[in-house]
C-alpha cells in the first residue's frame, strides 16, 4: 500500500536540507549512497558539487561554512567514502566550524558481517565528531537531520555525522517539518542566554583599577556572529585598550586599526607577546588558551587577573587558571557590558593607560615584522604584503594551507572584517586551503578567493582544482613556493642541527603547465621585478589560476617562540639564538 | 619557630590525585558507553571502576557512575567534558554534594580444606555482617555491599587466613546524592 504522506528515506533527507535553507552540498556518489545521488537528480534547490575526492568535499563544506555563517553539508558513500573525511572532521571539530556530514551505510541486515564498503563508521567518527547518528528506522530520519543541524551550529560549533544504511534510504515514512520538532534542551548545548551581570560588573571594575590591560580574542568571537565583532569594537574604542587576536581571531578586529598589536602566539607579534607576558589585565574573548599561543605555561602572563568569555564550559580552566569566567554568549555579554558603560555614564576619558601604550610603542619599535627586500629573490613576506596592498580594495577571502605561508598570511595579510580568513589551525591540515576556497567560492560567487598556498601543501588535494574548473569558480592559488616543507625545514634548522631529513620537495610539477592541462590558468613570477604584474593579471582573468611565485628557499619565519619557551624568551632573527636548555626540552614538543 | 633547614627542601610538585566517583545522568541510547569510556580513554583519564543501568524506563534514561583518580583540576575538566557530550543529562561529583551515599556490592567464592579456616572465615562474615548466599562442604559464597573501602577490609581481612582460595566479582561503586 502506498500512502501519499509517506516518503523515501533519501527524499526525506532532501526535504529536511530543503527545510534547513541548505542550497550546496559537497559530495562524491557511490553504492551506499545511490538512493540519495538518484533524489538529487531530480530536483532543483540543492546545487550539488561534485568533489574530486571525500577530503576535498569536507574542506570545501567548511570554507562554506566558515565564509557564510551557515552550516557546510557534505555527502559521502561508505567506507572509503568516509574514512576520507576523517581528516576534515577532526578539523572541523578542533577549529568549531559547523558542519553536516552525511554519510552511506551498507543496508542494515549486512552491518556487522565485514560486508562489501561497509566500516564503523559511527565508532570512526565518534572521536572526531561534535555527535554523530546511525539511523536504523526512518521514522526517526526527519528529526535526526534536524538535531544534527541544530547540534553542529549551537553553542560551541562542530561537525555531525548521519549515517544512513541503504534500506533506511528506500524504506518509506512521514516527513517531520523542522517547525513541527520541539528539541530536548539538553542535548543541543546552546549555552546560557542569560549575561552574568556580575562578571560585566566586575570585570569594569576591574577594567577602571588595571593599568596594563589587554583584549585576547579568538575563534570564539567569530562563531558568536558579526555583532559581536561590532561590540568588540566599540569597546575598544571606548576604553581604549589594546588587543591582540589568536590566528583564528584575525579579522574579528581591524587589524589596521591603532589599538591593534595584531596575532599572537607562537609566530605572533613580539608587541602582543610582551604585552601578555606583562599585563596585568587579561580579557579573553572567545580564546582558548592554546599552547601554541601560551607558550611555556608556567610564564604565562605571571601577573595578571584574567577574565574568561567562552560559551565551552570545558574551555573554563582547561590549560590556565582564571579568576573569572562565564559561559554566556560573546555578543550578549559584549552588549551587557557595553551597555553597562553607558548607562552608568562610565568614563576612560582620563584612564588612557598612557604608560602602558607608551611602552607598547617602545616593543613595536623593534619591527618584528621587518624583512629586507633585495632587488633579486622575492621575499616570501614581500609577496604576501604586494598581494595584501593589491587585492585590500576588493572583497576578498582568504584561506591557507599548512606552513609558513600561512604564518606569513597571517602576519602581512591585514583583515578588517571577520569571516574573511579561512585557515587551519588546530589541526594544521595541509590539503585545506584549496578544497576551502571552493567552498567560499561557492558561498561567495562575485568575491574574489584566494588560497595562500605551499607548494607542498598544494598538492595534497591538487585534484580539487578540477571541481574549480568544472563550477567555473575563478580561485586563486597563490603558492609561494620555497620547494621545502618550509616549516619542517625551519624547525630543522634551529632544533635539529640543520639536518634537512626530508624535508625538499623534490620532482615538482611545474606548476603552469599543470594548471594549463587542467583547463586553468597559470602564471608565474621568478622574480621582484615580474611579482606586481603576476599578482595583477592573476586577479584580473575570472577562471581559476595558479599562481606561481618563486620565493627565497631559505627564508624563516619569525618572530618565533620556540615549544617550550616563554613569550618573552621570542627570537627575532636567524641571529637570535635559542637559549639551549629550551632548544632541548623543545624538541619533544610539537 | 622552627629552624632553618641547612639545605633548601624542595617544593613538592607531585600533584594530588584524589579518588573521585562520578554520576552521570543520560539518554539510553546506542553508543552512549562507547562515547563515555572513548572520552577518557583519549583525553587519557583513568577508569577504576564503571557501572551502568537503565534507572528510568519511561524516559529512557541511564545512570552511570564512575570512579576515576586525578586531581581536581583534572576532575572538573572530566565533568565539563562529560556534560558536553549530546546525550549526557548531568554529571556530578559526588563529593561535591553535601549528602550523598555510596554502595558497592561483592560476590566472594571461598574454597577451604579445614575447620579452623572455616571458623576464620565465619567469623569475619560475622563481623562484616555478610549475607551466605550459598554454603556447601568446602566452599561458601558470600555477598557483602558497603562502600570499596569496607569490601577491601573485608578481602585484606580474608587474605590474613592462609591456604584458602578466593574468586570474587566486584560491581564497582554506585552513589546517589540526597
Ligand atoms: C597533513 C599534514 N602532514 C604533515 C604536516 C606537517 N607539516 C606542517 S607544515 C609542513 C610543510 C608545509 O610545506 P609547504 O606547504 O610547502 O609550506 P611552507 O612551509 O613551505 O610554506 C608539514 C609537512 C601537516 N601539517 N599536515
Ligand atoms: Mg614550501
Amino acid at each position: 500500500m502506498t500512502n501519499e504522506n509517506e516518503f523515501t528515506g533519501a527524499d526525506i533527507l532532501l526535504k529536511a536540507l530543503k527545510d534547513q535553507e541548505v542550497d550546496t552540498i559537497f559530495g562524491y556518489p557511490g553504492g551506499a549512497v545511490l538512493p540519495i545521488y538518484d533524489a538529487i537528480f531530480g530536483q532543483n534547490f540543492l546545487k550539488h558539487v561534485l568533489v574530486r575526492q571525500e577530503a576535498g568535499a569536507v574542506h570545501a563544506a567548511e570554507g562554506y561554512a566558515r565564509s557564510s555563517g551557515k552550516v557546510g553539508v557534505l555527502l559521502v558513500t561508505s567506507g572509503p567514502g568516509v574514512t576520507n573525511v576523517v581528516t576534515g572532521l577532526t578539523d572541523a571539530l578542533m577549529d568549531s566550524i559547523p558542519i553536516v556530514c552525511i554519510s552511506g551505510q551498507v543496508p542494515s541486515h549486512l552491518i556487522g558481517t565485514d560486508a562489501f564498503q561497509e566500516c564503523d563508521t559511527t565508532g570512526i567518527t565518534r572521536p572526531c565528531t561534535k555527535h554523530n547518528y546511525l539511523v536504523k528506522d526512518v521514522s526517526k530520519l526527519s528529526e535526526t537531520i534536524h538535531e544534527a543541524f541544530k547540534i553542529a551550529s549551537s553553542g560551541r560549533p562542530g561537525p555531525v555525522l548521519i549515517d544512513i544504511p541503504k534500506d533506511v534510504q528506500f524504506a518509506k515514512s512521514k516527513y517531520i517539518s523542522k517547525k513541527d520538532i520541539s528539541f530536548r534542551e539538553h542535548r543541543i548545548k546552546a549555552g546560557s542566554k542569560n549575561v552574568d551581570k556580575i562578571f560585566v560588573e566586575e570585570l569594569v571594575n576591574h577594567i577602571k583599577k588595571s593599568e596594563r590591560p589587554i583584549f585576547y580574542v579568538g575563534g570564539g568571537c567569530l562563531n558568536s556572529g558579526h555583532q559581536a565583532s561590532q561590540e568588540l569594537i566599540k569597546l575598544v574604542n571606548k576604553t581604549n585598550i589594546p588587543i591582540t587576536t589568536t590566528l583564528h581571531g584575525l579579522g574579528c578586529f581591524p587589524g589596521e586599526d591603532k589599538s591593534s598589536l595584531g596575532m599572537l602566539g607562537m609566530h605572533g607579534n613580539y608587541e602582543a607577546n610582551l604585552a601578555m607576558n606583562k599585563c596585568d589585565l587579561m580579557i579573553n574573548i572567545g580564546a582558548r588558551f592554546d599552547d601554541r599561543v601560551t607558550g611555556r605555561l608556567d610564564a604565562f602572563s605571571p601577573d595578571s587577573i584574567k577574565f574568561h568569555i567562552d560559551i565551552d564550559q570545558s574551555s573554563i580552566n582547561k590549560n590556565v587558571k582564571v579568576n573569572f569566567h562565564t559561559n554566556t554568549d560573546i555578543t550578549l555579554t559584549l552588549k551587557e557590558i557595553n551597555s553597562f558603560i553607558e548607562s552608568n555614564n562610565i568614563n576612560f576619558d582620563d584612564k588612557d593607560y598612557s604608560n602602558w601604550w607608551g611602552q607598547i610603542n617602545e616593543w613595536r619599535k623593534k619591527e618584528c615584522l621587518h624583512y629586507e627586500q633585495g632587488d633579486e629573490v622575492i621575499k616570501p613576506q614581500h609577496a604576501i604584503s604586494r598581494l595584501y596592498e593589491l587585492t585590500k580594495q576588493k572583497d576578498t577571502f582568504v584561506t591557507t594551507e599548512v606552513g609558513q605561508h600561512q604564518m606569513w598570511a597571517a602576519q602581512y595579510y591585514k583583515f578588517s572584517k571577520p569571516n574573511r580568513w579561512i585557515t587551519s589551525g588546530g589541526l594544521g591540515t595541509m590539503g585545506f586551503g584549496m578544497p576551502a576556497a571552493v567552498g567560499a567560492q561557492m558561498a561567495n560567487p562575485d568575491s574574489l578567493v584566494i588560497d595562500i598556498a605551499g607548494e607542498a601543501s598544494f598538492l595534497m588535494n591538487i585534484q580539487e582544482i578540477a571541481t574549480a574548473v568544472q563550477y567555473k569558480l575563478p580561485i586563486k592559488i597563490f603558492i609561494l613556493n620555497n620547494e621545502y616543507m618550509g616549516m619542517v625545514r625551519q624547525w630543522q634548522e634551529l632544533l635539529h642541527g640543520s639536518r634537512y631529513s626530508e624535508s625538499y620537495v623534490d620532482a615538482l610539477p611545474d606548476f603552469k603547465k599543470l594548471a594549463e592541462s587542467f583547463n586553468a590558468v597559470g602564471v608565474r613570477a621568478k622574480n621582484i621585478s615580474e611579482l606586481d604584474d603576476t599578482i595583477n593579471e592573476m586577479i584580473s582573468i575570472d577562471r581559476p589560476v595558479i599562481a606561481d611565485i618563486w620565493v627565497d628557499k631559505k627564508e624563516n619565519c619569525f618572530p618565533m617562540i620556540p615549544s617550550g619557551a616563554a613569550h618573552h624568551e621570542m627570537l627575532l632573527s636567524k641571529y637570535d639564538k635559542e637559549n639551549p636548555e629550551n632548544q632541548e626540552k623543545g624538541k619533544v614538543l610539537v | 619557630m622552627s629552624s632553618t633547614s641547612v639545605y633548601p627542601t624542595p617544593i613538592n610538585t607531585f600533584k594530588q590525585s584524589k579518588r573521585s566517583v562520578l554520576s552521570v545522568i543520560v539518554d539510553n541510547e546506542p553508543g552512549i558507553l562507547a562515547r563515555i569510556v572513548g572520552l577518557f580513554s583519549g583525553r587519557g583519564y583513568n577508569i577504576e571502576a564503571l557501572n551502568v543501568t537503565v534507572v528510568d524506563v519511561k524516559k529512557n534514561l541511564s545512570r552511570i557512575t564512575i570512579e576515576t583518580l586525578g586531581e581536581e583540576k583534572v576532575i572538573s575538566q572530566i565533568i565539563a567534558q562529560l556534560e558536553k557530550l549530546v546525550p549526557v543529562h548531568s554529571a556530578t561529583n559526588l563529593a561535591y554534594l553535601s549528602e550523598s551515599y555510596e554502595a558497592e556490592i561483592c560476590l566472594v567464592k571461598i574454597e577451604f580444606e579445614n575447620e579452623e579456616q572455616d571458623q576464620k572465615i565465619l567469623n569475619f562474615a560475622d563481623i562484616y555482617r555478610s549475607r551466605t548466599v550459598q554454603k556447601r562442604q568446602n566452599v561458601v559464597v558470600y555477598e557483602i555491599s558497603g562502600t570499596s573501602e569496607r569490601i577491601n577490609k573485608f578481602l585484606d581481612d580474608l587474605d590474613t587466613i592462609g591456604g584458602i582460595k578466593v574468586e570474587l566479582v566486584r560491581s564497582g561503586p554506585i552513589g546517589l546524592g540526597i
